[in-house]
Order: C-alpha cells, then structure tokens, then sequence
C-alpha cells in the first residue's frame, strides 16, 4: 500500500514539473499565434502588445530553440521566442491608445500588421 | 466674615471632580475634541491623508489626460511607415515565403567592417520589383530596410552586394533626406499634443501613405543627393579595396539590368542613376 501511495505522489510531483505554465508577455505592437513553428505558419489568433501568454511546457512537443509553445485562451499554437518578454513590456498602445484606437483598425488590417513582425529580419552590428 | 470665608470656599467648589454627565459633555464639546485631536497627531495624520488623496487625485487626473498624447516623432514614424506597409501589403507583396539571406548577420559584418557599430536595423524582403530598395522614415534608433527579392535575384547579387545596397540606403536614411521629403506639413503641430476632450487628428498618417508612393513612383532622390551618397561610400569603402570593388561591381550591375529590363526601368525614378554613380567613382584623369 506505502509503495502505491508514493507512486501516486511521485506521478502528480511530475506531472506538476512537467506541464508548469509560466506566463509571459508579446513584446511587438501585434503578433500571432501561430499554428506550427513557422513564421509562416497559418495563424491562430492576431494578439497585441503586453497581452500574457501562458508558456506550456509539455515533454510530448518537440519545439525548436526559437520558438515556445503557448496557450493563450483557448488556442494552443507557438509565439517566436524573439517576440516574448518575461515582463510586461513598454508598448505603444499602452502609450498611446487613443491614437491607437483612433486609427480604427479592421480585422485584416491587425492582421497583416502582425504578419510584419514574421516577416522583419532584425539584427546589430556589435563593436 | 462669612462672605470673605465663602469667596475663599469657591474655588475649592470650582475645583471639584467632574460629573460623568460634565465628562461627556466635554468629548461632545468640539473644541475639547480639537485639543485632543491635537494633542494625539491625528490632525496632522488627517491632513497628511488629505495631501496624498489630492496627489493622487492629480495623477488620475494627469495619467487620464496622457491616454489621449498624440505620439512624439520617433513613434510617429514608426506607426506611419508601418501603417504604409500593411495597406500596401498587396502592391510590395512583402507577406510571402522568402529565403533566408543571412542578411541581418552579413550587414551587422559590413557595419562592423566599416566602424559602424552598434548601429540596429530590420530588413525585409518583398516580391515587388518596386522600390528595388528603402530605407524607411523610421525611428532615430533604428534602420528599417526594403528590398526586392526579384531585383536582388535578376542580378544575382551575393550576400555583401545586398548589404553594400541596404548600407547605401542607410546613409541616406542619416541624411533625412526621404523623411524630410515625406513629413506632413502640419505634422509638427501635432507631435507630442494632447487631445483630450476632441478627435485626433490622423491626416498625416494617411498624408505620410500617399508622400511615400509619390516618392517612390514620381519624386526619388535628386542627381545631388545621389552625388553626395555615392562620395559617402567612397569615403567608407575606399581603404578596404575587396568592399570598394564589390560596390563597384554592384553599381555596374545594376546599371546592365535597368538597361536592358524593362521591368527594372523605374529604377531610375527614384535612383538616378548607377552609370552616373559609376563615374563620380572613377578617380580624377590628370592633365598632363
């Protein structure tokens, strides 16, 4: 019966380590979701700046180095590593989002405009 | 006698303990409460809660009124330039499935090479022939670049011709020329306002769409301004000779293809123009 009971205590202390979810935030001013590892993966979900994504950590999903496997709601998909913040970043729209507002934005205009932040190759000239 | 003994009796009656009624009385009467209030520091608590409550009240008032700034220069680049690219999303064709070229790493080399150093750029790559290449109006703090995949392909431009290209676009970016080019006139009443209680005004948003496609289909860049960039590169590329050959090469690759393509022939309009860049390259003939 004791070895039982340790099994079953072992399996939940586990399962606790393996399926964590550390929350983190989209750094760009729109991003996707997508629904594979790709910048060109089909998009699940269009998400703003400062918006939390639950990290998910799961042993069964393979994911490249660049990428994170995220839920955010109820769509699991990968966000690029590039564009995630442990912290609640700076964004624009938390600076200005009125003018954000003001710009009145429409579904395939949010869209494209996270599609650019797939698209950017962004880099620095270190000294 | 007996009076003198009363007067002196009095105050001793004066004196006497109070009644709980007169005890009560006095916590109702308001002065004594304010002596107590006084003597406890509480008066002083109460108006350093009242200070804070008007702090607060004040930076309410304050953080309300910043949510309606209209955004400062920088910011504004970023969202007019960006907002150009997303509605032109189906003439610069950039949403496509493009190689990788490596060249976020190949030009951080370049900059390297040249002392440009701790510069930070994004490219991005585009199915249009049109504009071959940009450096956008962008934030100060950084370089936001274009090219087209077919005009780099037509030519077979290798990794550091592409760069040499998108480090031509990022000394004109220094000049300000484009920016300058494309500002709305009425842009700096409005960078950095705050337009609490009416509309924001958004032309130069749109105005900055409409300056960037009269720029690159009618205005480009002036015969001088080409000049003075061209002398530029000479200036940075002329003591590593294989980066002033490249850029040679490069200049003379273009020239063949927006002579002989059609599709290329716009060029031109907004570059003007690679012979001639080829020539304020070839050191002075002197006379003997």
């Amino acid at each position: 019966m004791k070895w039982l009971l340790r099994l079953c205590c072992l399996n939940f202390f586990l399962c606790l380590n393996l399926y964590a979810q550390e929350v983190v935030f989209l750094s760009t001013f729109l991003g996707h979701v997508h629904q594979s590892p790709s910048r060109l993966s089909p998009s699940l979900t269009t998400i703003q700046c400062g918006h939390p994504v639950k990290v998910i950590k799961d042993p069964n999903v393979l994911v490249s180095e660049d990428w994170e496997r995220v839920q955010v709601a109820d769509w699991k998909g990968f966000v690029w590593k590039k564009h995630l913040s442990p912290s609640k970043p700076d964004c624009l729209q938390g600076r200005f989002p009125k003018f954000v507002d003001a710009l009145n934005l429409d579904l395939t205009e949010l869209y494209y405009w996270g599609r650019l932040n797939d698209h950017w190759e962004e880099g620095r000239a270190e000294p | 006698m007996i009076i003198l003994l009363l007067l002196l009796s009095f105050p001793l009656f004066a004196q006497a303990p109070k009644l709980e009624q007169e005890k009560e009385l006095d916590v109702v009467d308001f002065k004594n409460v304010k002596d107590v209030l006084k003597k406890d520091g509480l008066l002083e608590e109460a108006k350093k809660k009242q200070t804070e409550v008007k702090k607060i009240q004040e930076l309410r008032v304050k953080s309300n009124r910043e949510l309606y700034n209209w955004p400062g220069e920088d910011e504004f680049w970023f969202f007019a330039s960006e907002y150009w690219l997303v509605k032109e999303v189906s003439v610069l064709k950039w949403d496509i499935d493009k190689p990788d070229y490596g060249l976020d790493k190949s030009l951080a080399q370049l900059l390297k090479q040249v002392g440009l150093a701790r510069k930070k750029f994004r490219i991005m790559g585009m199915n249009s022939n049109h504009p071959a290449h940009l450096g956008m109006a962008w934030m100060s703090d950084e370089y936001c670049l274009l090219f087209s995949i077919p005009f780099v392909r037509s030519m077979d431009l290798s990794k550091l011709e592409i760069s040499l290209l998108l480090l031509q676009d990022m000394l004109r970016v220094d000049e300000g020329w484009l920016k300058e080019s494309i500002r709305p006139e009425n842009l700096k009443n409005l960078i950095g306002t705050n337009f609490e209680g009416k509309k924001p005004d958004l032309s130069p948003v749109f105005q900055v769409a409409k300056n960037y496609r009269s720029f690159i289909n009618e205005k480009g860049f002036s015969f001088q301004q080409q000049f003075e960039i061209t002398k530029k590169m000479n200036l940075l590329l002329k003591s590593q000779p294989d980066l002033w050959n490249a850029y040679v090469r490069l200049l003379g690759k273009m020239d063949r293809l927006v002579k002989s393509q059609n599709a290329f022939a716009d060029y031109v309009k907004i570059y003007p123009s690679p012979e001639m860049q080829i020539r304020w390259l070839a050191p002075e003939e002197k006379a003997l």
